[in-house]
């Protein structure tokens, strides 16, 4: 069944492979190999860092310093009673030939009595290291068992790794399917950060472990691991993007993950990276290119091969299916010969002759430098009204024009070259073609964009009249520079083509070109506070406050001719609690106008209100009963 | 023409005096106070301007809903509409109007500004 499920995961990575890849954005360049195995190298005191820094240092390929003193030192602090410094202390005896750890039956029988369900994996994991790296014999069966019983009730990600780990011990006859497909489920944890980096929540360090455990188990079962390739470089991005390691077991987890990345049975990361910058010109024909895996080990055995090449500018395709050389670890090609104009190209490289091999479709941006020349540069000037015929001079780069040029306002100044690549003498359009003029006097300078006609030939011409405005209407003389530069252009110009004198009207007196004062504190701003409304005078309001007030008096003399009177009003407490409740309520809405705001108004309010409510209820009852009684 | 209104005037004012109960009357000087304040306010406004509006406005109001409730007060206890306001007693209906009032002068105060 796993067979089956690796099979078809084998076929959709594989049509995968089609899509647009990833490439690796990060690996360990020479300089980082070099600052990882100083940080390995560095003196041990305990077995663990002991343990670290010389399997480390040989994973990496690198030779440990004093073996000899080495296996003295396992020898002399291992502790035969403690599973985890008889792992660190056999592992590492493994990694220096010629070092052998004693073992007596006692330290079997602790090492054997480790393998259980009542062990923590890691515990299990050490034990089984030790057993296998002493070479004394395990029963794998019981192993798997147990494995699988803690895998259960340890669900974390270091505790699988360590079982992976332990798998890759074991005989290849056991029951290790199970465990194979935990591989499945970690990836599934793998957090995938913006599509470019897969790792562990738990840090670099389980990343790492990971991968190099992954690849240790499938390569002694010999099963594809199932991850897709796109997996593999965004894992190759987040283990390596990390260049400086906090702690050796950090540092020893990178090392394992960089030697199972660049030497295991199925998947090898290609770095295709350019030697220098990928330029090419007529002095630098070729195209350096360094294929190596991710610790930065060349490929010797591999085919490089240009598969298509076309000009970014124009997406005509200038190369294909062409094969670079191998020449002492470097790929060449010598672009030069195929006559690229210059520009960008974009190249995409395949390095093939290793089914292992992963991102081996690489984008490479290309440039073609050339050099510039400018011919048939010519000056005049020319008359407004083109009554008086043009006289022009012919200048050639880099010499100066020997009479100086007058126009005034009534003449335009005209400068007509061609730009020509030096190699093929073909037209050229660099980005920056600028004219200056500098005011020799002054030292004010403005600057020009000379434009290209449809046939490429450059114009640019000066109308004193129209751009007084930005000489200032200063006349006088001003130096004539032409300014040519591009990416691609090796020798970027700047040269002084003639002199030119400009004459303004309204020429205003010659005051030096002030430097704008742009920085120095500006005028103070007063703020303008609202005005408040125009009122009206005293009197007015006064008058009509009792204009309006002046009905109630009205009201009280008609009242008291209609004989309204409160003869009858009774003092019954209710109707005393009526009329007093009643008269805070009006009384509370002064205070709400002056002081309170809605919601404790709407409080004073339920409480005066209900004690009014109730009142009134009972005093207007009464009421009603005389009028009752009356009738 | 202006012979017969001056007619119907004094007609309607006689008929006013002696038929319309005491109590109508105090209600009715009431109304006429009221519609006096409010017309007072409304000259300012006119002469004066409307600054500041919200004051103008809140007391408009209060003059206008006074008004109404002054009017349905005067409608609910009048014996002849006795017929329509079954259910409700002229006490019931002072009751509605103090009500009524206090509601609207929550609205003016919090408006008055």
């Amino acid at each position: 069944m796993i067979r089956s499920k690796l099979f078809g995961l084998l076929l959709l990575s594989l049509a995968l492979a089609g899509a647009p890849a990833l490439t690796p954005s990060h690996h360990l360049s020479l300089s980082d190999v070099g600052r990882l195995q100083n940080l390995l190298n560095q003196p041990y005191t305990d077995l663990e860092s002991a343990y670290y820094s010389v399997v480390g240092l040989t994973k990496l390929g690198a030779a440990v310093p004093n073996p000899a003193e080495v296996c003295q030192f396992l020898k002399s602090q291992l502790d035969p009673s403690s599973v985890d410094s008889l792992f660190f202390a056999a592992e590492t005896s493994q990694a220096i030939s010629g070092c052998e750890i004693p073992v007596s039956n006692e330290t079997r029988d602790i090492l054997l009595a480790a393998v259980s369900e009542d062990s923590s994996v890691s515990q299990i994991h050490r034990a089984v290291g030790a057993l296998s790296a002493l070479g004394l014999p395990l029963a794998s069966q019981e192993v798997v068992g147990a494995l699988t019983a803690r895998i259960n009730k340890e669900d974390n990600v270091m505790a699988i790794i360590s079982a992976l780990q332990t798998a890759s011990c074991l005989s290849q006859q056991a029951e290790l399917g199970g465990i194979l497909e935990e591989i499945e489920d970690l990836t599934a944890r793998l957090d995938d950060l913006g599509g470019i980096y897969l790792q562990f929540e738990e840090g670099l360090e389980a990343t790492a472990l990971f991968v190099a455990a992954a690849y240790g188990l499938s390569d002694h079962v010999d099963m594809e691991p199932p991850l897709k390739e796109d997996q593999v470089i965004q894992l190759v991005n987040s283990i390596f993007s990390k260049k400086s390691w906090d702690s050796l077991s950090e540092a020893f987890s990178v090392a394992s993950a960089a030697a199972a990345l660049s030497n295991n049975r199925f998947h090898v990361p290609v770095i295709v990276s350019a030697q220098g910058p990928a330029t090419v010109s007529h002095n630098q024909p070729t195209l350096q290119l360094l294929v190596t895996d991710v610790m930065s080990q060349p490929l010797a055995s591999a085919n490089v091969m240009v598969e298509s090449a076309y000009a970014v500018a124009s997406k005509s395709v200038v190369l294909n299916q062409a094969p670079f050389t191998h020449n002492d670890g470097i790929f060449e090609l010598n672009f030069m010969s195929s006559q690229p104009a210059s520009g960008y190209y974009q190249f995409t490289v395949g390095v093939a002759g290793d089914t292992r091999l992963v991102a081996n479709h690489v984008e490479l941006k290309v440039k073609v430098s050339t050099e510039v020349a400018i011919t048939n540069m010519d000056l005049s000037v020319v008359d407004k009204d083109q009554s008086i015929g043009t006289k022009t001079t012919r200048v050639q780069y880099p010499s100066k024009a020997k009479s100086s040029f007058t126009a005034d306002s009534h003449q335009n100044f005209a400068m007509s070259f061609q730009l020509v690549d030096v190699n093929n003498d073909q037209e050229l359009t660099p980005h920056q073609t600028f004219v200056r003029l500098h005011n020799q006097k002054t030292g004010q300078e403005v600057v020009f964009v000379a434009e290209p006609d449809s046939k490429n030939l450059y114009k640019f011409e000066l109308d004193t009249a129209d751009r007084k405005s930005e000489f200032d209407s200063m006349s006088g003389t001003y130096s004539l520079y032409l300014i040519v530069g591009d990416a691609t252009l090796e020798n970027p110009i700047l040269w002084n083509v003639a002199d030119v004198v400009l004459k303004f009207a309204d020429e205003e007196a010659p005051a030096a070109a002030q430097p704008k004062t742009l920085y120095v504190p500006k005028p103070e701003i007063q703020h303008l506070f609202r005005e408040p409304e125009k009122k009206p005078p005293t009197v007015v309001s006064n008058t009509f406050t009792a204009l309006v007030l002046s009905p109630l008096l009205l009201l009280l003399i008609l009242w008291f001719k209609l004989g309204a009177n409160i003869s009858n009003l009774s003092f019954s407490p209710s109707t005393i609690l009526f009329h007093v409740g009643h008269a805070a309520m009006l009384g509370l809405m002064y205070v709400y106008w002056t002081n309170l705001n809605m919601f404790q108004t709407l409080k004073y309010l339920a409480i005066i209100g209900g004690v009014t409510f109730l009142a009134g209820n009972r005093m207007l009852a009464q009421k009603a009963v005389k009028r009752m009684e009356k009738k | 023409m202006s012979n017969s209104v001056v007619s119907v005037i004094s007609r309607f004012l006689e008929e006013y005096t002696t038929t319309t109960p005491n109590k109508l009357k105090v209600v009715d000087a009431y109304l006429l106070y009221i519609l006096l304040t409010g017309a007072m306010q409304f000259l300012y406004c006119l002469l004066v301007g409307t600054f500041p509006f919200n004051s103008f406005l809140s007391g408009f109001i209060s003059s206008v809903g006074s008004f109404i409730l002054g009017v349905c007060l005067r409608i609910q206890i009048n014996p002849q509409n006795k017929g329509d306001f079954l259910s409700i007693s002229p006490e019931r209906a002072f009751a509605d109007f103090l009500f009524a009032h206090t509601v609207l002068h929550l609205v003016v105060m919090n408006f008055i500004g």
